[in-house]
Parts: C-alpha cells; structure tokens; sequence
C-alpha cells in the first residue's frame, strides 16, 4: 500500500524563494512569518498529515459513511482524527485573530490544504467547507451573526456547509425552489430540499450551519431572486447554548464514485429558523464569495492528490522490479531493473512532476495575489491583484483538478495490474480526483467564465496583469543565455496565447458561440502558457544548481523544468490550431446524427 | 430676387439665436431692439455680447458677429431699408406686434418679406387690420430654441401669401440656413408645441399620479421609448419650466372647449412652487435636476416628487426597462408602474395627436418631421402608431374604454399609416388613400439612395451604396461609426473595384457622428494581451489604406456631419475634397489617450501648413501650425472653425442643411472627375532636432506651469519628434514621415499611462489627466 509523503521539500523552497516577500511584508499576516516559522508550520503539517489523515484514507474508502436512525456517522478513526485536528489549531489557521484564528496568510494555508487534500481529500472538505461557512459569515455577515458563529467556525466546533443545488436546479441556480418566509419576529422560516449537500450531516461537530441558497416570497424570478441564509442545525438557546433541532433533516446519503468518507447528504429543511446573511436578493454575491474562494481551494485539491500521487509512484517504479534496461541489465546482480529505467516509465513520473510542482507554484502565486489583494495597503494593489485573482481562478481551478485527475491515472499505468487492485490504493486517487473536476463549477463552466466573463471584462484588463508580467519577465530571461533553451519555447507557446486570445475575443464579441465552443481548449492553452511561466521562474532561481546549499533540488528543478517546455508545452500548438479552428465544425454536425 | 440681406426685431433669446444662425450662414444681418437704459449699449448690441458667450454657442466662428448690425428699433430703422426678408421676434404682445408692423410698411422695400417668429399667435390674427400688400408679403416662421442647433421651422402661411415671396423665404430657410422647412396649418401653437405641450404636461401629471420618482420616469419616458435621452423632466428643466404655464395658458387660450388639453391644463403645485422660488430649471437655480455645488465637489441632484426636497439620483431599478429591451409594445405592456407610466403618456399623446392630424397639418408626414426636428423624437408619432402596431393599439385602446381615433381605425384596416413602395415612401392621407411622400426638390439622402437598393458590397463594418451618376457612397455601419479593421478592408477593396465601374467616391454616414475615431476597443485589447506587433499592424494597416485612397486614380470626397475624430479626421485629411456639413467637429484628438495621430493626421495636416500661403516661410512656421491643434487635441466647434484651423481648405465646402449634404458631396465629386489626376507624393522641409528643442521649450514651461502633466509632456515631445522630421533635418518623404508617426504611436502605446488614458475614455467617455 502506497505510504503518503508531503511535498515539504517543494513547498518550502516555493516559500522561502518564489514569494514576493518586498510586497508581502507590507501585509499584517505577513509580519510576523518569516521562513523559519513558515517551515515549522508546513513541517508540523506535513507530519500530521502522514502520521493522522494518511492511515485512515484507504479505510474511510472502504468503510463510507453510515446513515443511522437520520444521523450520519462518518467512517472510524474519523472524529478522533478531527478531534486532534482541532486540538492542533489547524482549522484557525486563517482566520482571523479577532474570532481566535491565527491570522497567518493563506498562501501558507493554501498549501496546508494541498497536504491535507493529498492525505484524505474526504477529511478536506469537511474542512474546506467550514472555511467557506467562516469566510462568507465574516464578510456578508451582520455583526450579530459574526459574534455568534465566527469563533466556534474558526475553532473548529462548529462545522459549516454550502447548500446550493436542488434535484431541478444545478449549474442553473436560476431555477432554484427553496422558501423562506419572513416570520414577524424576526428572521425567516426555511423550508426545501437540498441535494449533494457535502457535509450536511456528520459526527465530527457539535453543530453545523447550513448557509442556504431561497427564495422569499416576493423574490423576483432567476438568479436575481435568490437570498442567502445562515441555518443552523440545532438551535441556539439566548445564552448561547445549544438547543433543540432545526428541523433540518438528513433523509438520504448519496453513493459515489469517490470521497466515499465525506458525507454527501438530500437534506430536508423544514420549517428551519434561518436568518438573513447579505442583502436580501443578493444571495449569489455572498455566495460567489464563498465559491471563488472554494474553487482556487478546489484546484488546490487537485494538485494535493497530483503529489501524492506523483510520490506513490515514484516509491513503486523503485522498489518494483521488472523488466530490463533496453540498452542492457543496470543491475544484473538483480532478477530484473527496477521500473524506473524504461524510458515510458520516466515519461510518466517526468509528466507527472512537471504538472504536478508547475500547477503548485502557479497556485502559490495567485493565493500569494489573493493574499495582496485582501490586506495590501494600496487600494491600487489590492484592485489589479483581485483582478489577476479572478481571472487565474478557474484556471487554477480547472488545470489543478484536470492535472490532479491525469497525474493519478498516470500512477495507475504506472503501477499495472497492481495499480488496479484495491488495497494498493492508488486507483482511490483517481476515483477521488473524478470529483474535483465536477464540483464547485465543472471545468466546462470554468472555461466558459474564462472566456465569457473574465476575459471580455472592462475590455480585457484583467489579462493585463498576465500578459504584462509575462511580457517583462520574457524580455528580462531573455538576457540570460544560460535560459535560452527554456525561454524560445514559453516565448512561442506565448504569442500563440496572444493570438488566440485577440481571436476569441473578436469572434466572441460578435458571436458568443465563437468563444464557447474552444473555452476550454483555450482554458488548457492558458494554464500550459502560466505553469510554463512559473516553471521558467522557479528555473531562474535554480540557475548555477552547484553554488546553491541544494544542488542535486536546483538540478532537479532545471532539468524538470527544460522537460515541461519541451515535452508538455509543445501541447500548445495542438490546442491553438484546434481552438482558431473555431465552432464551425462543431456547429455543422447533424444533431439527429448523434 | 433673392435674399441677401436680413433684418431681425427683437433682440430676445429668439431673436438674438436667429440673428446668429443667419450670420452663420455668412449674410449680413440687422438686429434691432430698445435703446439701452441710462445711456449703456443698446439692447440688440448686448444680446450680441451674450451670443458670443453663450453655450452652446450660437456662432459658428466667431467672426459672425460682425455681420450683425445692432440698432435701435425706434431710431434706426432704415438700417432695414434694404433687408429683403424681416423676421418680427418681439414678445407675444399682439399689440406690440402691430405697432411694429405699422412701422414697418413704412419702409421695407417693395416686396421684402415680413414674417413672425409667434410661437401662438395665429396668422389671422397677426394680419388683422393690415394692408392687403402688407398681408401679400406676411408669414409666420416660427423657430425652435436654440435657432443654431434646432432644425425645425414652422411656416404658416395664407391665400393671401405671394407665393413666389413665400417660396424665396423657403428656399432659404433650407438652403442658406439649413432649416428643416415643415408647413402648418393656421392652428394655436402650430404643430410642435400643440403636440409637444400636451405630452410633456401628461408625462408630468401621470408621474406624480403613479408616483414614479423624477430619474424613474426619464429613464422610461426617454431613450426607450425613442425620446430624447434628458427625459421629460430633463427636457422640462432644459426648456424652462416657467415657460411650461405659459405655453399651456396661451395654447388653452385659444383651443376649442372640447380640447383635451383642457383636462390636463391644470398646472401642480410642485411645478407652480418650483418657479416660485426661482428653480425654472438650467437657466436658474436648477429644476427637477440641479448640480449641487459645495466643498466636497459638485454633484447631481434630482428632486424628489414627494418630499420636494433634493437628494442624490439613484439608478432607476424597473423591471419594465428591462423589458423595453424587447421592444416598445413589452415596455407598454408590463405591469409595473413603469409600464403603465409609459403606456398612458403615449397612448394618450398618441390618440391626441391622431385625433387633430388633419386639423394642424396637410398630412401625417409633416406632424411626425415637426416632432422629429422639434422635439427630437426619433420616431414621429405617426411612425410611434406603425412600429406599435394598429391592431394592437385599437384592442388596447378599446380595453381601457378610450375611443378610438377614426385615423387609427383607417390605418389599421389599411395596414398601416405608411408603407414602402418600390425606391419610395408612401404615407396615408385624411381620405384613406395612399399619397406618395414629397420633399422640396435636391434633396438625396443616404436613406433615400438604400430605399428598395442592395448595397454594392458589404462586410461588417461597412457598406458600398450606388448613389448613381458613377459615384459610390461608403458608409460606416460599426458601433459609434469608429474606425476597425473591417472598415479598412472596405476602403482597399473599394480602391481596388472602384475604376471598374465607377468613376467617383463619397464617404458619408447618417449617423449622429460621422465617426468618432479609431476603435480603441480593439487597441486596449491588444495593450492588455501585450500584442504589440498586432498594435504596429494595425497602424501600418491605417496608413496604407488611406495612402491607397488618397493616391486612388478616382476622386474621393468626404461628407462629414457630427464629430469625425482621431483616424475619422484623418480619413478626411486625405479626401480630394471635403464637403462638410456645417455641424462638423474636426479635431485630431490622439494626444487625449496619450497617442500620436498616426494614420497620416501628422503628415496630413503637416501638409495643409505647409501649403498655406498665409504662412510665414521657413521649415518652422508648419511645424508649429500642426503641433498646437493636435497637441491641444483641438476639436473644431463647427465647420467654419475647421477652416479656420485649416483642416479645410479653401475648396472643401460647407452645407448648412444635412439633408442635401450628400447631393452636395456628389456633384462635388462630379465636379472633380473630369481630367481627375491624383495628388502628386509631396516632400516636406523639416527642421529635424533644432526643430523639436524649439517646441520642448514650450512644453516644458506648460509643464513647470503645471499646464502639463509628465504623461502630456511625454506625449506632447513625441509629438515633436514626428512633427519635426526625427532626428533628420530637411527633406522628409511621405514615407519617412509615416514612419515616424508609427513608431512614435507604438512607443507610446506601450506606455502604462496611455494604456490608463485609452481605458478611461472608453469606460467614462472622456479623457483622464495623468
């Protein structure tokens, strides 16, 4: 079975080396991190995850979770788990300081999520929900509802959820049925069914609290109608203590395909005290909120199980050994070499590095610009910051989770047979990673805001704080010789991302179709171009590997690096013919002949 | 005998903007009005003064005011001696007017034309009492405020009238002054105002009745409804509210009992209370909007209909308006309180208007281009009862118990109060019958040359039209007419296709701007993705293409009305001939976004300097002729001043009335096939560096003087560099010079700070100091 081994290494070199530390130092988080306590954090993390989250993985998969007289039990060692979780202060870790969190930046807990993720991604999205419940509570919230949540989300105590979707209503939230009627004291009544609810119900918390997407009475039709509102699952007493229960109901858990260990719940609310959260009708807003943040979270997700998947593969093609070097035995002594020397094999584990660490530091750049973006003091800062935010987000979301899905069908083909047998663990990557290309947005989605929302938007300026840099960094790499060989290739797969943005912008302009139909084409020539701009940076920082404290890491780094712009960013010429082929072809085709 | 000279009485707001609008026309004008009191100016020379600063300016040029004379009504009135027409624009006193016109017999010359500018008064009244050859030469023209910008005149005339008199004053309303000419019948308040009045008091009592709030109501009676985008409270405080009372009592004055004026007439208190204390709207303390100026800035303030109290405007949020995005019958239709306002002011002004048709006007065509010229409607209110349909319209109509109109009962049983008919319009008469639409002779428009036609070539930003006689008209069709590369295409295939089976081009659209320039869309787009190469492609795409017309073996005349900036202007800088309307605002604008003109406007107006005689010789003079307009991104008030300024030259044209520009342009074209040979490559002498240290000085003290910001100052040094000749001096070729302007453009263009200014202007509409 495949031990889990965090990316620590990568992850404190990205830290220590590839963050803007002149500007983040500006940033309250910020101030009191510095690289030393940035390694006992992730190291802290890195053994929790291995030695707690790990070991229950694989039993949580074949144990699921129970539905017992209405109450969801999660799989065993799973409270006891989260118990320690809480104790540890992990759940605090961003949050604010004001509700007892830890106030730390979430580039370092963004990373702590792709370790936890990586570990047992069914144990994340307990967390990941709470995170989500705290966030939109602290940011729409009345100061009431602050002052009575924030502290038990932040803690851990309470867990939250994010109740969107309805049997009718899915992608399209403008169909959405749920009531909630104003009662004359104040507050609402919330009655309606909630499907593919994750987290609805469990027994890792005391409480839960539902923030839930209704309609009032008077709301008008479509999106424009719809309201957010803070359920809890039991009420609470005036002095703060938990009362009876909220008429919210757990009467089904879905069977899945993966995330067998997280709760996915049909939940019924009836007649649920609810109260308000945002402004009435402005359900959607507060609840992006809460979606932007979850889906860079999302693609974090992804990238947790791309690692952990790169890793559990790279352990097996050692140890097994099969086969033998085409050019002769290199351990004859041997029965067999070990996997690792055929060449198809170091393609793999090659392919799955290079996506793997290139998708992690262009995350860690854009929760680094979301980070700017919330606390910088320049208003001017914050603002490009949140639009290159914005427009990364589906990226990071559908790359990380794509790259996520690929690397662990990668570890599958890598292990054989054996990778296709249970107990060997690695094929629950790939039913777990299925998921996270669906959720929050499927990938399709996010290609469609790509190109219909954040590309159009104030006539592209949100790709200014893409292309520009880029452009800088191009013209300045391209003094140094020594990455030359790095630098043709990303300066190539870079004008054919110019071209193809200008054409689906003009196409699109005319005919949204014209932009529709290559999104998500254009999505993956997007993600190639950015990962390949941070490969070439995490390359500059490796230059003259002998001089620097890592030699054989900054080597690695290198080599890892003229490997993804040779042999993954020479995608990008496919993509781009197929994607200025336009929608014609595609239009064309009898719909009968299907 | 035509008119040449003019004589105007009354030196009031009317009076005054006439007497401009004539002078615009360049013919010698007699403004007469009291003396001045304790021995100060005259009044006919005050209102001169406040001509000159009044905005929107009433002058073309401000040379204009010297072809009008003032005088003193009671002693100088010989200086009207000579005056071939005499238009009276005293105030509606009848008395006054008559004393006036006693004065007058005296000694107008034989057959010189009288006429009042009454806005009420009906004719017979006016000439009661005069003498028969006095009544010969009389007529009633009653003009639109502000004379300068609105184009409808209002003629009434009688039996009585000679109608060669009355033809001679038509004539040169439309052609000198390039009035929209409409013909009225002897009714109170004519047809605008009788029209016009009644919606305006609807729309006023129906918003405080539904109680829609002020930006509410202008939101739906405004822009989707085709009126003008102020609204009606808006278009209330523009006007004036006192004279709201005033137009109402003096047309209710004279209006039958059975009118349903009547029963709105009633002036609200709010309306009487706003006027009371001095809010009559932009002409006094503010109206039902006012610009509140205090310490923190000015803003806009709207009052509020209930409280009568100001606050701050607030986005109008109806369901209804977002209906009307699917047309005019969805916003009539829905339940709302905006529909509903938006239904019972036009269905009542609608059925208003159809029930006294034959009453005020020889036909319907004339009601609807008295609204669309007077009130600038887009659509006439006839055209208002095609577009909602007759059927529709009766149905509704007989819900709501309202009778119907027999007009509108006509129109539906024949389909409508208009129909096409093969290249022509036909319109439906008070018998039922269909009449072909008629128009004073010479006028062609670009509506009437696509009636029933197919256009000659099409892409999807422009269109090559067949306006006959050999010439093709190519017409913008993109958004705000800017400039893309479609439109480019356009003018190369046309340069290619033309000689084929042509022999001459004009460039002319309808639009309200004949284009306001490059699309800077298009230029941000490509700044954001970094595409510089794709920006320098671009440039070089625009100098080409106006280099292929410019040299085209065929002549080329530009027919602009409305703004034509940035690459519009430079378009026009490289016509043959320019036939410009008279409301044409030129200017080469590029440094406002923090560019340089580079589709040959450097080159171009480098040029015109260089030509012109008036200037002093030398390398110098031209460079620094050039450099202010555009560095300034000056943009001409009127065609006039574009001649001025020298973007056009002595044989580019004007035409005062849009609706013959086109013919205009056409048989200026004409006039250039003949032996038509093309501009020969020209050579500048250019002052090189010593050239540009000259103008850096100037710019640098703009800027230690704080005139300039770093940006302007960048822009302006660029400017000079090209202007100048590089870093060469002599001569410069066309090539060389277009060179220069391009790679001055993408230097620039690469900048943060322009990239700031081109994305300010497109999201604000106006440019950012940075």
């Amino acid at each position: 079975m495949a031990d889990y081994k965090a990316s620590l290494t990568d992850m404190q070199y990205l830290f220590r080396e590839m963050l803007p530390w002149e500007t983040l130092r500006e940033l309250p988080g910020y101030q009191e991190l510095d690289a030393e306590l940035a390694d006992a954090v992730l190291e802290e993390g890195a053994r929790f995850c291995e030695e707690v989250l790990a070991p229950i993985n694989r039993s949580g998969d074949e144990e699921g979770c129970r539905l017992e007289d209405g109450r969801v039990h999660t799989p065993g060692g799973f409270p006891e788990a989260y118990q320690r979780y809480v104790e540890g202060g992990w759940p605090a870790l961003n949050c604010d300081p004001e509700h007892g969190g830890q106030g730390l930046p979430r580039t370092l807990s963004f990373l702590l999520e792709e370790m936890v993720c990586g570990a047992n991604l069914s144990f994340g999205i307990y967390q990941l929900l709470t995170q989500g419940a705290y966030h939109a509570i602290n940011i729409h919230g009345s100061e009431v509802l602050k002052s009575t949540y924030l502290e038990a989300l932040a803690s851990g105590r309470w867990a939250g959820t994010m109740c969107l979707t309805e049997p009718q209503s899915g992608t399209d939230l403008g169909l959405l049925r749920s009531r909630a009627i104003p009662m004359e004291e104040g507050g609402y009544r919330l009655a309606g069914s909630k499907i593919f609810i994750s987290a609805g119900d469990h027994d890792l918390t005391e409480n839960i609290i539902h923030l839930v997407l209704a309609r009032t009475p008077d709301a008008p039709a479509g999106v424009r109608g719809i309201s957010l509102f803070v359920v809890p699952a039991r009420q609470l007493n005036e002095d703060g203590s938990l009362g009876k229960d909220n008429g919210v109901c757990c009467s089904a858990l879905e069977h899945k395909m993966g995330i067998r260990a997280s709760s996915t719940c049909v939940l019924n609310f009836e007649d649920a005290r609810a109260e308000l959260l945002g402004e009435l009708h402005g359900g959607l807003r507060g609840m992006f909120t809460m979606m932007n943040l979850a889906r860079l979270s999302v693609g974090v997700q992804g990238i947790g199980i791309a690692g952990a998947a790169y890793h559990a593969a790279v352990a097996y093609a050692r140890e097994r050994l099969q086969g033998r070097d085409l050019r002769g035995a290199r351990f004859p002594e041997q029965a067999a070499d070990p996997l690792m020397v055929h060449p198809d094999i170091r393609r793999m584990l090659l392919t799955m590095r290079a996506w793997a660490e290139g998708a992690r530091a262009l995350a860690l750049r854009v929760a680094t610009a979301l980070d700017i973006s919330l606390e910088h003091p320049d208003p001017e800062c914050r603002r490009d910051n949140h639009e290159f935010v914005s427009l990364m987000t589906p990226i990071v979301k559908s790359l990380g989770t794509d790259i996520g899905f690929d690397v662990a069908n990668l570890a599958v083909q890598t292990y054989g047979g054996h990778g296709y047998i249970r107990e060997n663990g690695v094929e629950q990557y790939v039913r777990d990673a299925r998921i996270t290309q669906i959720y929050e947005g499927a990938n399709g989605i996010q290609a469609l805001d790509l190109v219909g929302r954040k590309l159009p938007e104030r006539t592209g300026r949100n790709l200014r704080h893409f292309f520009h840099p880029l452009q800088a960094d191009l013209e300045s790499w391209q003094q140094q010789p020594e990455l030359h060989h790095l630098i043709e290739p990303l300066g190539k797969a870079f004008g054919r991302l110019q071209r193809a943005t200008a054409q689906l912008a003009l196409k699109g302009l005319q005919d949204p179709v014209q932009a529709a139909a290559p999104a998500s084409e254009y999505l993956r020539l997007f993600g190639l171009v950015a990962i390949g701009q941070s490969w070439a940076q995490m390359a500059a920082s490796c230059l003259q590997p002998e001089s620097r404290p890592n030699p054989a890491f900054c080597q690695a780094k290198l080599d890892t690096a003229h490997f993804y712009m040779r042999h993954i960013l020479s995608q990008s010429s496919g993509l781009f013919a197929s994607i200025m082929a336009g929608a014609d072809v595609l239009e064309a085709f009898d719909e009968d002949a299907f | 005998m035509a008119i040449r000279k003019v004589g105007v009485i009354g030196a009031g707001v009317m009076g005054a903007g006439i007497a401009a609008q004539i002078s615009n026309a360049r013919i010698p004008v007699v403004l007469l009005d009291r003396a001045g009191e304790n021995g100060g100016p005259n009044l006919a020379k005050q209102a001169i003064g406040k001509l000159l600063k009044s905005k929107p300016a009433a002058f073309m040029s401000r040379r204009n005011a010297r072809l009008i004379t003032p005088g003193v009504l009671e002693q100088e009135l010989e200086l009207l001696a000579d005056a071939d027409w005499i238009i009276e624009a005293v105030s509606e006193d009848l008395a006054l007017k008559h004393a006036i016109y006693q004065k007058i017999a005296t000694i107008r010359k034989r057959g010189a034309m009288v006429s009042s500018n009454t806005s009420t008064i009906p004719l017979r009244a006016l000439v009661k009492g005069l003498p028969r050859s006095f009544q010969r030469n009389f007529l009633i023209t009653h003009f639109f405020n502000p004379p300068r910008y609105m184009r409808l005149l209002e003629v009434v005339s009688s039996e009585k009238t000679s109608i060669r008199g009355l033809e001679e004053v038509l004539h040169f309303a439309d052609h000198v002054l390039g009035k929209g000419v409409v013909r009225c019948k002897d009714t109170p308040g004519f047809i605008a105002n009788r029209i016009g009045g009644f919606w305006l008091q609807c729309a006023l009592l129906e918003a405080l009745e539904l109680g829609l709030t002020v930006e509410e109501a202008d939101a739906v009676c405004g822009r989707p409804m085709g009126f003008p985008k102020t609204g009606v409270f808006g278009l209330m405080d523009l006007i004036g509210l006192d004279l709201m009372p005033h137009i109402l009592g003096s047309l209710c004055s004279l209006l039958p009992q059975e009118d349903a004026l009547h029963a709105i007439s009633d002036i609200p208190p709010l309306l009487s209370g706003l006027i009371e204390r001095g809010y009559t709207g932009r002409k006094g303390k503010g109206g039902f909007y006012r610009l509140n100026v205090s310490a923190k800035g000015r803003h806009k303030e709207v009052l509020d209909l209930q409280g009568g109290e100001y606050r701050r405007p607030e986005k109008p949020r109806l369901e209804s308006l977002a209906a009307a995005k699917s047309g005019l019958r969805a916003l009539l239709e829905h339940p709302d309180r905006g529909g509903q306002y938006a239904s019972r002011v036009l269905l009542r002004t609608l059925v208003y208007t159809a029930s006294l048709a034959s009453e005020i006007a020889d036909d319907i065509a004339t009601i609807d281009q008295a609204m669309r010229l007077g009130y600038n409607w887009r659509y006439g209110p006839f055209e208002l009862l095609d577009r909602l349909g007759a059927n529709w319209l009766i149905e509704r109509l007989e819900s709501e118990g309202i009778a119907i109109p027999p007009a509108l009962k006509k129109s539906a049983e024949v389909g409508g109060f208009y129909k096409k008919k093969g290249a022509g319009h036909q319109y439906l008469d008070a018998n039922g019958q269909y009449q072909k639409s008629t128009r004073a002779s010479g006028i062609y428009t670009l509506s009437d040359a696509k009636l029933g036609a197919k256009p000659v070539a099409v892409n999807a930003g422009a269109k090559l039209w067949d306006i006959g006689d050999g010439v093709l008209c190519l017409e913008f069709c993109s958004k705000m007419n800017s400039l893309d590369p479609d439109i480019l295409g356009m003018l190369v295939q046309t340069v290619a296709d033309l000689p084929r089976s042509h022999q001459a081009l004009v460039i002319h659209n309808e639009g309200p701007n004949f284009s306001v320039g490059a699309n800077l869309g298009l230029l941000l787009f490509a700044s954001n993705i970094a595409a510089w190469s794709e920006v320098e492609g671009l440039v070089k795409a625009g100098q080409d293409t106006y280099s292929a017309l410019k040299y085209a073996p065929f002549p080329v005349v530009g027919a602009p009305a409305g703004m034509a900036l940035g690459g519009g202007c430079e378009l026009l800088l490289h016509c043959d001939a320019i036939q410009a309307h008279s409301e044409t605002y030129m200017g080469l604008v590029e440094t406002g976004v923090g560019l340089v003109p580079a589709w040959g406007g450097c080159k171009e107006l480098l040029g015109r300097m260089s030509r012109d005689p008036r200037r002093p010789r030398g390398p110098m003079p031209p460079v620094q002729g050039a450099f202010e307009p555009i560095a300034e991104a000056r943009v001409s008030t009127s065609a006039a001043e574009a001649r001025e300024g020298g973007f056009l030259r002595p044989h580019d044209r004007i035409s005062m009335n849009p609706e013959r520009l086109l013919a205009d342009a056409k048989a200026l074209a004409l006039s250039l096939v003949p032996k038509y040979k093309p501009p020969e490559l020209f050579v500048f002498q250019l002052p090189g560096p010593s050239g540009r240290a000259a103008l850096e000085l100037a710019i640098n003290s703009f800027h230690r003087r704080r005139l300039a910001t770093e940006h302007d100052v960048r822009v302006a040094s660029k400017l000079a560099w090209v202007l100048s000749g590089g870093e060469q001096e002599g001569p410069c070729t066309e090539a060389q010079l277009l060179a220069l302007e391009r790679s001055a453009f993408v230097e620039l263009a690469r900048h943060p700070d322009t990239t700031a200014r081109v994305e300010y202007m497109l999201e604000n509409g106006k440019p950012l100091r940075n």
